[in-house]
């Protein structure tokens, strides 16, 4: 689960998931409330992204889904299949070609934070620049 | 805050003894009621924070219109001394060279009369809002990296805009491929969120002698451009964040937020970073070039050829950017995060027209609201690194504006007043309302008490085009 977080100028996104695979579901769906559109032409994505730590993987995952909104028109909806390999992240991510409606300019590392917590759950934090 | 102590009736410090972490006192341009509203909001902590980067001297900035930003606030202005202080790709911000651009119609608003709506909506078929996904690459991009508009703009243009649109030692190289891919078919594309193109009057002259300089009259046409390095700019700073993020601790520097990343500007990922960002920085140019002859385009199609060949333009600025200035002698790299440059009178940095007044600021107020030509006054040199505010300064979130006001409502009031209004979306609008702003008369009464820029026009709203 996820929830927007009030900042001044830009958006501030907690997260919350089982595992840390499910971590990046969960920013999927929170980006795909941001940049959502009706339907379009069904298309998959597979996206590789490679970090030194998991909050740095989240971040690149955004950016990769930044970079796809952008240039594609891509809007994500679902991830059909995530390998986590080390310091490496391979997935394939369903959805579609629209006109993705509000854009994001970058993730920051501002207050990044993503980390196990006791419990064996998953907690993150990013803020994006909007 | 205990700490912070009055310097003078606009002018806040809270010393470097603060934290043991700042090496120089953090200083904030504000009356009473503007510091209440920077004092919940965070940009305080940020502002300490960016005065404990390494090299940064005098004093870490905020102007009257600072938020909460990411790392540096947005508002915040920091000199670090060359060669070895550094150079934060985060204290220029992700829209590198995100700046405003002013044209001058050589017509009155009387006289546009009736023709304002098909001339905001002409604008608005003309220059593309949003993402803009073109997959096509401008054709000589990497000289437009390289030298900005220079090949493309007319003299008139290139002598009235910061730095002739190119700043020096730009390097394509410097730039990745996926900053290329992304930024490389939106030339001319405004983007989104606060970005606009404003179709105003000349409501009031303060200072006729600086407005005649700057070819302004009471009740003339204006066309005012906010927009920025697009994509292309974002990427950059996110490659060299992420790149100085990783080497950081090789040069000993230890940060109190991630989002400061930073390197010595003579490292080899300094420079690297300064080449990048400085062809993002002519690509931003470019980019309002381009929006601007769109925009005399779409005079000529409504107004006739003669009104866009004398849309004059006033001054493009940037209000993103780092830059190396000399102060007392030394060479500083003044970093500018939602600031404007304000060189005051006689500078060689402005042109010789307006050097005998000083040059030329644009403060974009809240959409529906004034804005504001300012001239840049002896002050800034002495206070500021020769900068002033950028704009309104935002006060709520966008959520919260979202919660305030309706995007449809908003509109309806918009065009009561007789503004007429083209955005892609009303959550957009919403977000952009006015109430989400603060109060931008006061942020510049502030800088003009301080006499970092002097009111020489003030502009009111005819139709908005949003991004």
């Amino acid at each position: 689960m996820f929830h927007w977080v009030e900042h001044t100028a830009e958006l501030e996104l907690e997260l919350e998931a089982r595992t840390e695979a499910e971590v990046f579901a969960v920013a999927l769906a929170a980006f795909a409330e941001l940049t959502g559109d009706s339907d379009g032409p069904p298309l998959e994505q597979v996206i590789k992204v490679e970090a030194a730590d998991a909050a740095m993987r989240l971040v690149a995952w955004l950016e990769e889904l930044i970079y796809l909104s952008e240039r594609e028109g891509f809007v994500p909806e679902r991830i059909d299949a995530l390998e986590l390999d080390g310091d490496s992240l391979h997935a394939r991510v369903a959805g579609h070609t629209g006109q993705p409606a509000h854009l994001v300019k970058a993730v920051t590392l501002h207050r990044l934070e993503l980390r196990e917590d006791e419990a064996g759950g998953w907690r993150g934090r990013v803020v994006l620049d909007v | 805050m205990s700490e912070l102590r009055q310097l003078s009736e606009v002018l806040w410090e809270i010393p470097a003894t603060a934290r043991s972490d700042m090496r120089v006192p953090a200083r904030v341009f504000a009356d009473r009621d503007l510091l209440a509203a920077i004092e919940r909001d965070g940009s305080l902590d940020q502002i300490q924070n960016v005065a404990t980067l390494p090299g940064v001297t005098g004093a870490a900035l905020a102007m009257p219109d600072v938020h909460q930003g990411y790392g540096f606030p947005v508002g915040g202005v920091a000199a670090t001394e060359l060669p070895d202080g550094v150079v934060s790709p985060g204290g220029v911000g992700y829209d590198i060279n995100c700046g405003v651009r002013l044209l001058a119609l050589p017509l009155t608003a009387t006289e546009l009369g009736a023709r304002r709506e098909p001339l905001v909506h002409e604008l608005s078929r003309s220059i593309p809002a949003g993402a803009g996904k073109t997959k096509g690459r401008t054709a000589g991009l990497d000289e437009i990296l390289e030298h900005g508009p220079a090949q493309r703009a007319p003299e008139g243009d290139l002598e009235r805009t910061e730095s002739r649109g190119c700043l020096p030692g730009a390097d394509p190289a410097a730039v990745s491929e996926r900053a290329k891919e992304r930024g490389g078919g939106q030339l001319g594309t405004m983007g989104s969120g606060n970005h606009f193109v404003e179709l105003q009057r000349v409501a009031r002259v303060f200072d006729d002698d600086s407005a005649r300089a700057f070819g302004l009259r009471h009740d003339q046409v204006t066309v005012l451009i906010h927009s920025g390095s697009r994509g292309l700019g974002h990427q950059v700073c996110g490659d060299y964040v992420k790149q100085m993020d990783a080497v950081m601790r090789r040069y000993g520097i230890e940060l109190p937020d991630r989002q400061l990343a930073c390197a010595p500007a003579s490292s080899p990922e300094g420079r690297a970073y300064l080449a990048a960002m400085a062809a993002a920085a002519n690509f931003a140019w470019a980019n309002r070039q381009a929006i601007a002859d769109s925009a005399r385009n779409a005079v000529s199609r409504v107004l006739g050829r003669q009104s866009a060949e004398g849309a004059h333009q006033v001054y493009d600025v940037a209000h993103n950017v780092a830059k190396v200035e000399r102060y007392d002698g030394r060479a500083l790299l003044v970093h500018r995060k939602g600031a404007t440059r304000a060189f005051p009178a006689g500078s060689n940095e402005i042109p010789q027209t307006y050097r005998r007044v000083g040059q030329p600021v644009f403060i974009p107020g809240s959409m529906g609201t004034s804005s504001f030509v300012l001239a840049g006054a002896p002050g800034s040199m002495e206070l500021s690194f020769g900068s002033t505010c950028h704009g309104a300064g935002r006060r709520l979130s966008r959520t919260g504006a979202r919660k305030e006001v309706s995007g449809a409502d908003l509109r309806r009031e918009l065009e009561a007043q007789g503004i007429v209004v083209r955005s892609p979306s009303n959550k957009g609008l919403a977000e952009e309302a006015p109430l989400a702003y603060k109060d931008v008369e006061r942020v510049v009464d502030v800088v003009e008490r301080a006499g970092l820029s002097r009111r020489v026009a003030q502009l009111t709203p005819l139709g908005v085009v949003k991004g």
